[in-house]
């Protein structure tokens, strides 16, 4: 009996228009959708993987790189292929719009092969994500997002490769060492590298007064090797730093950015600022970027055909991740 | 005949391709650029995934690409082909491809984090597909088909003439295992695997318009037909498919049995109706039935992937019909649906539709024009962003608004930002200072400004010469508007000002002119020819401004153009200059003739409009010519770069 009158009691007392049960069912009312939703949304949510970012100009073969890193080296192509004279091609690629991650894996000491199974060998993996970016100059906003400080912003445009937001471990530049070669691709190239590691050293100075994010290394990845008109990596190294060093000059003697007026204090503010490197030097160098924690080499390698092959530049994340 | 066909996703991998004849690389990549990223044919409703006869056409170097689109799962299906064909079947392939693939592979597809699909299987439905619309198409475009035929034949083979069959037959091992001879099939880009136990070869109806090649195929096979002993009509299924077909019915044959299949037979009789069918989505049971279902019991027939096919089609086409009325689902549901809808619209996770987004992109098409965009422009960029986002879930907590907000931002700096950089000074150093390696000659750079009349030409021009002094060059100025009366002294006006501005900064200017009454075109020749004499490092040319509907006037743009070969041509246009923007800035665009446009725009007078800065967006949309420059001010140093991120700030901004 006592039990059924305190049921009741409760009862009564829910139904009585007291603060405590409108406060209570105001918050009940409020809350259970917010929580629904999250339970809801909960099971779309990733865990953080590790990830390295491609970037580079276009045709530089940052898909074939990622296309080559995930499926291996494809046996030879059937050699019944009429038209075609390659003799071992790799899934062809095209100018990307959207960028793409790959889920890969590498042996916990970071010297596994690319092209090993690991879940086959049974060895403890580091599982990270490899991030292809669009090289197109109309496009590279969606490869810079990702180094602002600011969280980066999940491409709008394609619900497809949703980018899940991940720690970036390392940034692989790759270019095209035989388009340096000639007229226009060395300056092309120099402008985006120079944005790339502008964009990291803002990253790394910028959060002066809080904790300054994790460094992140980069890889300058001289693809198409195999090819005679490509350049040799030292080469590579010596031409970029010339061509960002005469970037950086140009630069700072350029015009100001509109939206930057004269009234604004341009002498406290910009010094400096954009200044690619050591502030003040006459000539780059890439030693220059230690000075804010981006350890940066450069390692020849390719991706099809009988070169360098692109171990290397596996090695060179394994050991990152 | 088809060049080759690919299916490759947006982030540029090909995930099946079909090729006939080599098409260099950079036909697709080019296309991707033109029509994907630089949206230079830019026909609103593009890129919808509307079937490929209502996409544009594009045309690259002999070639003609077919093309659609699969907004959801970002995939492109593109057919290539000489322009010099007219296949009148191709957009029914392209578009039957799409449908069999997304059908297929659709799950495959929407696997986060990987690239790869398994697709290996594709080349039988191609094959199916393409034989059955060239025997319908092909009749109606047979000669053109054939000459090219002929031609692609003697290229592959040589002049290897077609051999009697007999004697194919008996050099062929009587194996039934026969393999598709690598010279009758044209091989995908990869590799067929062994588990295709049952290789399609190229089926012929007996319309002899089948190339050679083909034929000796088919003559090939007809003798080796008689092992098989498939019998009752399957249910096609696209699981079956999937797994690889295994021939399981009623236990005749199991997967060892290597038969080889044949097409021919059945298909031809019924081809025709066949294709028509796939058009048609009901009529397809009806072929079903009647000439498919039971009077082929008992003999060797396999049209399990035929049949697959057309369900496949006619269940896409169903689709498409049912997909427009919605489904209400009584009155209790359509209330909670209206409820969790609204709730979605607070806490995010909400799939959009078009009646969601229509109210909200009217209010951001009208926030626009406000800014003085041209309504062209703004119905563009809506529509763009509209179908953009159609289906798409909003992120938590993210009301519609802010989603179209940022989903505007992102087409806007993807249209104003340029397809490369301009780093002016490093430009003027490379022609001037040529680097030793190059076998180029030092010569001065040439710079010449456009513009109808009043926009401030001369102000702009001189404002870029009072920043090229300040860097030390030397600079030419050449007085091009031999027309208007007092032209020339004003320019006189601003040299004389700039010298005593920058006397002491090192640079030199001179003016020089010839008056007026001569032609604009020699007298700028002349100034080049002059600079490069006196060891100018830069000329910068005035031209006379011209209302860009005097035909007169226009026209001698192009002779300018020649004669003075400028390495930029600069188009100064007003900020406060309304809906004309659009077509000034296209006939300028235009007017140096087929091999010269713009290279960039100068928008002067940004500092009297405020936030109205449309013009920029109108005239990026006209001419996909980058803005390069904004004057915001009545002083020589009032010059500076566009930044995209301001242009598009300023452009959001409420108010
Ligand atoms: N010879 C040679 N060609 C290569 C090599 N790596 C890539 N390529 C080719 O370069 C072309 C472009 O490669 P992609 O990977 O598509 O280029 P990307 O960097 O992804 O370009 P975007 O997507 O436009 O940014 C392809 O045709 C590749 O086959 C290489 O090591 N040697
Ligand atoms: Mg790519």
């Amino acid at each position: 009996m006592a039990a059924l009158d305190t049921l009741k009691a409760f009862f009564e007392a829910s139904l009585k228009p007291s603060p405590t049960v409108f406060v209570i069912g105001f918050a009940f009312v409020l809350l259970f959708p917010i929580l629904l939703h999250f339970l809801v949304t909960q099971k779309s949510a990733y865990t953080t993987l590790p990830s390295v970012l491609l970037v580079g100009p276009s045709g530089a073969g940052k898909t074939a790189l990622l296309t080559l890193f995930e499926r291996g080296p494809l046996a030879p192509a059937p050699s019944e292929k009429p038209t075609s004279t390659a003799p071992a091609s790799p899934t062809p690629t095209h100018t990307s719009q959207a960028p793409a991650a790959v889920e890969l894996a590498v042996s916990s000491d970071g010297t596994s092969s690319f092209r090993d199974d690991l879940d086959a060998t049974g060895t403890t993996a580091k599982r990270f994500l490899l991030i292809d970016t669009p090289g197109h100059a109309k496009l590279r906003r969606l490869a810079l997002s990702h180094l602002s400080p600011a969280k980066p912003s999940t491409s709008p445009t394609s619900s497809y490769s949703a980018t899940p937001k991940s720690k970036l471990k390392g940034l692989v530049f790759v270019l095209d060492a035989a388009a340096l070669a000639d007229g226009d691709g060395l300056p092309a190239t120099a402008a985006y590298l120079y944005d790339v590691l502008l964009a990291l050293q803002k990253r790394a100075s910028g959060a002066k007064g809080s904790k300054p994010p994790p460094a992140i290394p980069v890889l300058i990845a001289a693809n198409k090797l195999d090819l005679f008109t490509a350049l040799p990596a030292a080469l590579v190294k010596s031409n970029l730093e010339a061509e960002l060093g005469r970037i950086r000059k140009t630069r700072s003697r350029g015009l100001l950015d509109s939206g930057v007026g004269a009234d604004d204090d341009v002498a406290g503010a910009g010094e400096g600022d954009d200044w690619l490197g050591e502030y003040g030097s006459d000539k780059f160098s890439f030693k220059q970027m230690l000075e804010f924690d981006i350890e940066v080499e450069v390692i020849g390698g390719s991706v099809v055909g009988d070169g360098p092959g692109a171990d290397r530049w596996w090695k060179w994340i394994g050991q990152r991740i | 005949m088809l060049d080759t066909f690919e299916i490759l996703t947006t982030s540029g991998v090909v995930l099946w391709s079909r090729t006939y004849a080599h098409v260099s690389p950079s036909v697709v990549n080019n296309f991707i650029a033109d029509v994907f990223i630089e949206e230079k044919s830019a026909v609103v409703g593009a890129k919808d995934g509307a079937s490929a006869a209502a996409n544009p056409l594009y045309k690259y170097d002999q070639h003609t690409l077919r093309w659609t689109f699969e907004k959801e799962l970002g995939i492109i299906f593109v057919a290539v082909y000489r322009s010099l064909l007219h296949l009148s079947w191709i957009d029914k392939l392209v578009d039957n491809i799409r449908a069999i693939f997304v059908s297929l592979y659709g799950d495959q597809l929407k696997k986060p984090n990987t690239t790869i699909v398994e697709c290996l299987k594709f080349d039988e439905y191609f094959d199916q597909q393409l034989h059955e619309l060239e025997q319908t198409g092909g009749k109606l475009d047979r000669s053109e088909v054939r000459a090219f035929e002929d031609e692609a034949d003697s290229e592959i083979l040589g002049k290897e003439p077609p051999a009697p069959a007999g004697l194919i037959q008996r050099s062929q091992p009587q194996d039934d295992t026969l393999d598709s001879s690598p010279v009758a099939t044209p091989s995908a880009s990869r590799p067929s695997t062994p588990a295709v136990n049952h290789l399609v070869v190229a089926k012929a109806g007996p319309v002899a318009k089948m190339s050679r090649r083909a034929r000796k195929g088919q003559n090939t096979n007809s003798g080796l037909v008689s092992s098989g002993d498939e019998g009752s009509a399957r249910k096609s299924k696209a699981k079956a498919a999937k797994r690889g077909r295994k021939w399981d019915a009623d236990g005749f044959a199991d997967e060892d049995d290597d038969v080889q299949l044949d097409y021919s037979a059945p298909n031809a009789v019924t081809s025709d109706s066949e294709a028509e069918a796939a058009g048609r989505p009901g009529a397809v049971e009806e072929v079903d039935a009647s000439t498919w279902g039971s009077n082929t019991k008992g003999k060797f027939v396999l049209r399990d992937l035929g049949d697959e096919v057309h369900s496949i089609l006619a269940s896409a086409g169903a689709k498409n019909g049912i997909e427009k009325p919605g489904s209400p689902a009584g009155l209790v549901g359509s209330g909670l649906s209206a409820i969790s809808g609204l709730f979605r619209n607070v806490v995010g996770g909400k799939v959009l539709t078009k009646e969601d987004l229509d109210k909200a992109m009217k209010g951001m098409e009208e926030h626009l024009l406000k800014k003085n965009v041209a309504r062209e422009a703004a119905v563009r960029l809506c529509d763009g962003v509209e179908k953009e986002l159609i289906g798409v879930k909003t992120g938590n907590f993210e009301s519609i608004d802010t989603r179209i907000r940022k989903a505007m931002e992102a087409s806007l700096t993807k249209m104003l930002t340029p397809t490369s950089s301009l780093d002016l000074l490093r430009d003027i150093d490379s022609i001037t200072a040529p680097p030793v390696t190059s076998l180029r000659k030092a010569r001065p750079y040439v710079m010449s400004i456009v513009g109808v009349n009043g926009v401030g030409k001369s102000t702009n021009l001189s404002k870029i010469c009072f920043f090229l002094l300040q860097n030390k060059y030397k600079v030419l100025i050449a007085a091009g508007d031999t027309f208007r009366s007092g032209a020339v002294e004003q320019l006189a006006v601003h040299v004389r000002n700039l010298k005593e501005l920058t006397a002491r900064e090192g640079g030199k200017v001179e003016l020089y002119q010839k008056g007026y009454g001569k032609d604009a075109a020699t007298v700028a020749k002349d100034a080049v020819a002059f600079a490069a004499q006196e060891g100018f490092d830069v000329v910068l040319i005035d031209t006379a401004g011209r209302r860009h509907n005097d035909q007169r006037l226009m026209s001698s743009l192009e002779k300018f153009a020649k004669f003075a070969q400028p390495d930029k041509i600069l188009m100064v246009g007003e900020a406060l200059v309304g809906t004309d923007s659009v077509a000034q800035a296209r006939n300028f665009n235009a007017a140096f003739g087929s091999g010269r446009s713009l290279d960039g725009f100068i928008i002067s007078k940004c500092d009297t409009v405020g936030d109205m800065v449309g013009t920029l967006v109108s005239i990026v949309h006209a001419t996909n010519v980058p803005v390069l420059f904004v004057g915001v001010g009545q002083h020589y140093s009032d010059l500076r770069n566009f930044s995209v991120k301001w242009g598009v700030e300023k452009l959001l901004s409420s108010n």
